[in-house]
């Protein structure tokens, strides 16, 4: 160990601090290690307990979750409030079918549009540009908590109320800005040259999109579809709206009227479990994917 | 940067646009105009309607109801928004580092925000239950009371469930946009303030705050505005209830468009909701703004 004349200079302290030490010094280092574990595991189980109470909990009777406890026993645990919810009388699959499409067609077909016109916007020139850019944004300002009502009578004028269709491209729509931004982002960030090596070799646009391009563009397409599916399958309030006929029923929809007991007596343990059959897809695209949607965030954040 | 090529047809760059526009000008732009149109008639769910001019802003202004759901609206918004905002930045202090287990303890904390806040009502909702609730359970056992709280049907604990819900939701979210922001400082700032003797939380006010101005106002705006906008947690938890005292504004323009069917004086309040809206962005906008963004 070195006696140190004067204060330790720039490369030291490099070295240090990529050793894991502290500027300051060794002492603070591993007392701060323990406060950081600490902290991190207090943290993190305050913050995922009750998503893991629910779950325990989906496993208890619905009659033992309602009764005032003289203890929580979780002795009685069984499949029963998931059985109930399946098949006859409950049909959660066909609610989870119904949320499935609508989630699967809205990241699909924002996707689509989102990355044709991040093309455009982030590729080709022309005349309005920055007009036609600007009123894609501008959603962003109109929430559509604020047009439900004109906007429930346009869609009934066209058939579109009741319809899965409908809330699809309603979920579209209000997942473009985001959308949009992040794939205008994905393409201005290619360097011209690719494209210019494309073209000398005869590639037309429509190859250049889906050849040249895919590889590079597929993280911005992954948050897209990732983000688009993940808010419509958790939307309430447009759903709540636009479905006026139980068979059209989102998840969200379907466990609301379970809990107001729309269907007769409220059955807290089909609740639950209904409720944690609607969040295992979130939890394991998240998980899986999450690379995508947390990059997508964070990048977005700093370029806003 | 990267060049935009200019020997691409314009046309084509417009084309490849035309499918958001259309989207966009018909279910945003066009219901938009088609509300102002609304709110000037008292239109109902169903049946012919007349035009009335002003008269439903001048009804909304004397509404008790409607003046109170404002009113809920901006002190909810109040009450959540710096809790939202200092615990994001702490989560977010705590796991910028990239230490071991840094990227798991991100995942946990913006697991709520991923599961969202529909499903984690209805959670709280069966939790919250007098005596039987798992939270009612807790407090039981802590000895903090006798565990026979019925959260939702009172105004007070019935808020106060509610912003507990949304700070926990929420505060990943601000993790995760300011995390974007922390990880662009320049190791060697931070090196010289250690250098020049600075403490810990002199350097993050002087140094990493002032680097961090786009991610925090983008977390504020989001966070106040969804704040605004809250409806899922409100309906689901408590209804509105009791009465009408838990109701913001967006449960009230719900309430008054598809239970009463009175869709002018709805939409008539939803226009003023549209306004407050986008005045809060711009405000805060440029209060937060960076004044050298421009310079980049």
């Amino acid at each position: 160990m070195t006696v140190a004349t004067r204060p330790p200079g720039p490369d030291t302290l490099r070295q240090r601090a990529a050793a894991g030490v502290s500027p300051a010094g060794r002492g603070p280092r591993r007392g701060r290690g323990i406060a950081y574990a600490t902290s991190g595991v207090l943290l993190s189980l305050v913050f995922v307990l009750p998503l893991v109470w629910a779950l325990i909990q989906s496993f208890e009777p619905g009659t033992d979750i309602a009764a005032t406890p003289s203890a929580k026993d979780f002795t009685r645990l069984t499949f029963g409030n998931y059985t109930g919810l399946l098949g006859s009388g409950n049909d959660i699959e066909h609610y989870m079918l119904n949320s499935f499409a609508v989630a699967l067609g809205t990241a699909l077909l924002t996707a689509v549009v989102a990355t044709l016109a991040g093309y455009g916007f982030g590729r080709f020139r022309f005349r309005g540009k920055g007009i036609v850019f600007g009123v894609i944004l501008v959603t962003v300002m109109i929430p559509f908590q604020a047009i439900l009502t004109p906007l429930f009578i346009e869609l009934n004028d066209v058939h579109l109320t009741n319809s899965l269709y409908g809330l699809v491209l309603f979920y579209v729509t209000f997942n473009l800005p985001f959308s949009v931004f992040i794939m205008r982002n994905t393409f201005l960030q290619i360097p011209s040259e690719i494209e210019e090596a494309a073209f000398v070799d005869g590639a037309s646009h429509w190859t250049m999109l889906i050849r040249v391009l895919r590889p590079l563009i597929l993280p911005g397409i992954a948050t897209t579809v990732l983000y688009a599916f993940l808010s419509s399958w958790t939307e309430f309030l447009g759903a709540l709206t636009f479905l006026t006929s139980q068979s059209k029923y989102t998840l969200p929809v379907e466990l609301y009227n379970l809990e107001v007991g729309t269907y007769g007596g409220v059955n807290l343990g089909y609740l639950i479990a209904g409720t944690v059959i609607a969040m295992v897809p979130c939890i394991v695209l998240y998980v899986s994917l999450q690379r995508y949607y947390v990059q997508g965030l964070m990048a977005g954040s700093v370029k806003s | 940067m990267a060049a935009k090529s200019t020997t691409k047809p314009g046309r084509l760059g417009f084309m490849l646009t035309v499918p958001s526009l259309l989207l966009v000008l018909a279910l945003v732009i066009l219901p938009l105009g088609y509300a102002v149109v609304i709110s000037m008639t008292d239109f109902p769910l169903v049946g012919s309607y007349h035009y009335v001019g002003l008269a439903n802003y001048r009804t909304i202004f004397h509404d008790s109801q409607f003046l109170h759901a404002i009113l809920l609206t901006v002190v909810y918004t109040a009450i959540v928004t710096g809790p939202i905002f200092v615990v994001g930045y702490g989560l977010a202090m705590l796991t910028r580092s990239n230490r071991r287990g840094s990227t798991l303890l991100r995942t946990m904390f913006f697991l709520p925000y991923i599961v969202g806040l529909t499903f984690e009502s209805f959670i709280l909702y069966v939790e919250l239950q007098p005596d039987s609730g798992g939270v009612n359970f807790l407090l039981r056992i802590l000895g903090l009371t006798d565990g026979s709280t019925a959260w939702l049907v009172h105004t007070v604990p019935g808020m106060v469930a509610i912003c507990v819900l949304v700070v926990w939701f929420s505060s990943g979210l601000t993790m995760v946009l300011l995390l974007g922001g922390m990880q662009g400082v320049p190791r060697e700032l931070y090196e010289s303030a250690a250098l020049d003797g600075a403490g810990r939380w002199r350097t993050e006010l002087r140094i990493t705050l002032p680097l961090l101005r786009q991610p925090i106002a983008l977390s504020l705006i989001l966070s106040v505005i969804g704040s605004f906008l809250a409806f899922n947690q409100f309906e689901i938890l408590t209804q509105g209830g009791p009465g009408t005292s838990t109701t913001p504004v967006v449960l009230w323009i719900y309430q008054v468009a598809f239970t009463q069917g009175l869709i002018g004086k709805a939409t008539a309040g939803a226009l003023l909701l549209v306004v407050a809206v986008a005045a809060i962005s711009a405000g805060q906008f440029i209060l937060l703004r960076d004044p050298e963004a421009n310079a980049r």
